[in-house]
């Protein structure tokens, strides 16, 4: 049945969610934990030759990792517009392919 | 020798050039498509570019295109029966 709404009315109105939904935190879980594991793999790899690269000490120094991390950071970003200065992390373009996990200092 | 054993599974399209750029210097075009390098700084600093988007596992040796594709060709399901001198000879050959 035809429901009249602004999406289906207007032709170029998109909606995205306010809320996140619970099998995209549990993905957002998934792929944090990828991106660990890619870094574990490069480190020991290198640590076996006995070398070390810039990079991944500072991504060691500066990221937590996914079971550090609290709720509020894995699916809410800063935001300076927002009120409370929080929004849904699915809200950041190219979300499922950045790595943001930390705050800006204060926050 | 140990080599990374890289698999690009997420596209880089719309992101920015240069992660593209960086996808390119490792000789990955095709999303599924997997190369090995040698375990260096600099190709580690190219996989912490592109962390998000590729698969890494450390391994002994490098693959060939060919048994990259035998790793990945299911069962036939079916066996071709010989003549046991045949299929001893055949044995011996590998």
């Amino acid at each position: 049945m035809f429901k009249p709404s602004s999406p289906l009315f207007g032709g170029l109105l998109w909606k995205t969610p306010w809320r996140i939904s619970s099998p995209q935190k549990a993905r957002q879980r998934k792929r944090l934990r990828a991106v660990d594991q890619v870094v574990d793999t490069v480190a020991a790899a290198l640590a076996r030759q006995g070398q070390s690269t810039k990079s991944i000490n500072r991504w060691y120094d500066e990221m937590p990792r996914e079971q550090e991390m609290l709720p509020k950071d894995k699916y809410t970003i800063f935001d300076k517009k927002e009120r409370r200065y929080r929004k849904s992390i699915h809200k950041l373009p190219k979300w499922t392919r950045v790595s943001q996990r930390v705050n800006p200092p204060g926050f | 020798m140990n080599f990374f054993r890289i698999t690009l599974t997420r596209s880089a399209i719309g992101l920015p050039r240069r992660t593209t750029d960086v996808l390119k210097s490792l000789g990955l075009k095709k999303r599924m498509g997997t190369v090995f390098h040698p375990v260096s700084q600099d190709i580690a600093g190219k996989i912490m570019r592109v962390k998000e988007l590729v698969e890494v596992r450390e391994v002994q040796e490098r693959l060939t295109r060919k048994q990259l594709h035998l790793e990945r060709k299911p069962d036939p399901g079916y066996y071709i029966e010989k003549r046991s001198t045949a299929e001893f000879l055949e044995q011996r050959g590998q």
